[in-house]
């Protein structure tokens, strides 16, 4: 009988040669990606951790068993309901953003698995589609559960399949990364950029806050998923090699226009989770600081590992660092009806790590929480309240990441314009403009929220767009979590600048 | 109607405005003030720049050559920013 390692080189490489058709025809680029190549360029293709059907499936059972174990032993309501309330709030943000995007994971590695130029890039991608339909599964049931207690847990199977502006944002991000991309595109953005970097952010760095704030369930659950990231995120590197190798320029361009999308979207997932929505003293790190160690650090040994150079605005995505997730936040405050979870004014403790982790800009943000507070003061605490401290003006957003025109910093916001066969477009930093100036075929027929709304698709009201919209209800809409009642807001505080 | 956008210095995102061709520069800022008065204090003294260029309160948004779905800004008087063009 074979050993492993005889038997397992031959179960990997499968391919033969066409007679009756051509490679062309069978792995067309259009859905196969380019530079497209003949199959004796990737037949060398190689993953570094390999693995059989079966191991894959024992493995996969012992893991679900331990998430499963877990969720029994306190994963229950009681359990959860002695969280902090911010934190279950961030639960809230990832569980609606997870579930179904993993989904679309499932739908892209299942092209790599048709569509991959070799056999064995093939088979890795069929069992990464397994564990991205595994990924769906697990939020849905842990948080089903949830439902029953907090209707905002909806959500997290609702989501994609709402009109909600940071969900029109999120379906722009996956449906372009995974469900609408070829094979080699799909992989290097999606293997190469998000998981071996910002699902790092999410599945490690959120992980460990979780711990901190006694959310065993989720650091479990997160921790399980990361392991399957961490194996077919392998697929990529292969993939991205011969890239580099034939079409170095192309591939610089994947990789430059993939790490920019990947960061604003992670950059308002885990950034606003990890510096608002954990508690003070249970924060380890900043998402500055887990940003630095995750990804700024490991996206510097992949760049230097593949010949490839940092992108053309990393001084750009340096300032923003100190600043994007915050300006998101506290906009996202000022509008939280917009969206399906609760938000915490930050304290005059919260003001003042903030200040030590952000000290270029934090003052211009101390300004706007002032403000914000003093209305607070003004009106009075309470929940009949809520909508005196709520603003009223259409938000406006990118015409390329659909996200709120918040970039820059609050003395120069980066918003520009452009006109383009005879349309007005919008966006939010000039990394978004670049990568829409480069494929606009993509992307110029994308209606932002603001278009939506003045082409009548959207309601122009904004109690309507709420709600008939954004489909949120007042049960479900997002609130301040302490009605604006804070002991600190009507005692005069000093700058942290 | 004229959809604008609109930024006011010291904010943190910027909002559409319903204008008027016929209004004055100085009803669009009383307009733009309002909208963002939750995060600044609307009693900033101010300009309202356009394609770089510093209007008149007085003038129509005719005049002034404004254009629909185009970015103006509210601005700090001797204010400490750069300017950022489109």
């Amino acid at each position: 009988m074979l050993k492993r390692e005889e038997w397992l080189p031959l179960a990997r490489k499968l391919d033969w040669n066409f007679s009756f058709t051509t490679e062309q025809e069978v792995f067309p680029a259009v859905i196969s990606g380019q530079p497209w190549l003949p199959h004796a360029e990737w037949e060398d293709w190689d993953e570094a951790f390999k693995t059989s059907y079966r191991e894959y499936v024992e493995n996969q059972h012992e893991k679900d068993a331990a998430v499963y174990a877990v969720r029994d032993a306190v994963g229950r309501l009681e359990n959860m309901e002695n969280l902090a309330t911010p934190w279950i709030n961030g639960l809230k943000v990832h569980a609606a953003a997870l579930a179904l995007a993993e989904f679309t994971g499932t739908i892209g590695n299942l092209r790599g698995a048709r569509f991959g130029r070799d056999s064995a890039w093939r088979a890795m991608a069929c069992f990464g589609a397994l564990d991205e339909f595994r990924h769906t599964q697990i939020p849905l049931i842990l948080m089903h559960e949830l439902v029953r207690w907090n209707p905002q847990f909806d959500w997290t199977h609702r989501f994609y399949h709402t009109n909600n502006w940071f969900a029109i944002a999120a379906r722009h991000f996956f449906d372009e990364l995974t469900l609408g991309q070829n094979a080699i595109e799909f992989h290097i953005a999606t293997n190469v950029v998000l998981e071996t970097g910002f699902t790092n952010l999410q599945f490690v760095g959120l992980a460990s806050l979780a711990r901190e704030a006694g959310d065993y369930l989720f650091e479990k659950m997160v921790t399980s998923i990361q392991t399957d990231e961490a194996r077919h995120a392998q697929i990529g590197y292969p993939v991205l090699a011969l890239v580099v190798k034939h079409d170095p320029e192309y591939a610089q361009y994947l990789i430059d226009k993939w790490f920019w999308r990947n960061w604003h979207m992670f950059s308002i997932l885990t950034g606003v989770t990890m510096d608002y929505l954990t508690n003070a003293g249970q924060r380890s790190s900043s998402f500055k600081e887990f940003m630095e160690e995750w990804i700024v650090d490991q996206f510097f040994r992949t760049l230097d590992e593949f010949g490839l150079k940092k992108p053309w605005y990393w001084d750009i995505f340096l300032e923003e660092l100190d600043i994007y997730h915050h300006m998101i936040y506290a906009s996202a405050y000022t509008y939280r009806a917009t969206l399906w979870f609760d938000f915490v004014m930050p304290g005059p403790e919260d003001r003042t790590w903030l200040s030590e982790k952000y000290p270029r800009h934090w003052h211009d943000m101390e300004a706007v929480w002032d403000r914000i507070g003093a209305r607070w003061s003004e009106v009075g605490p309470g929940s009949d309240n809520e909508m005196f401290v709520h603003a009223t003006a259409l938000p406006t957003f990118c015409d390329l990441c659909q996200l709120p025109l918040s970039a820059g910093t609050p003395r120069n916001n980066t918003a520009n314009t452009l006109t383009f066969e005879g349309r007005n477009y919008i966006f939010c930093s000039q990394p978004c403009r670049w990568i829409f100036l480069r494929e606009p075929e993509r992307y110029a027929g994308h209606k932002d929220l603001v278009k939506r709304v003045l082409s009548g698709e959207a309601p122009a009201d904004f109690g309507e767009l709420i709600g008939n919209y954004f489909s949120l209800t007042p049960e479900t809409w997002g609130k301040d979590l302490h009605s604006g009642n804070y002991s600190w807001l009507s005692k005069p505080r000093s700058r942290a600048h | 109607m004229l959809p604008l956008y609109g930024f006011v210095e010291g904010d943190t995102i910027g909002v559409l405005i319903l204008a008027d061709e016929t209004e004055s520069v100085g009803s669009l800022a009383g307009k733009l003030r309002e909208a963002t008065s939750l995060r600044v204090d609307p009693g900033m003294d101010g300009d309202i720049v356009y394609e770089g260029t510093a209007l008149d309160p007085a003038s129509t948004l005719a005049e002034a050559g404004f254009r629909s779905l185009q970015r103006f800004d509210l601005r700090r008087k001797n204010g400490i920013s750069e300017s950022r063009g489109a």
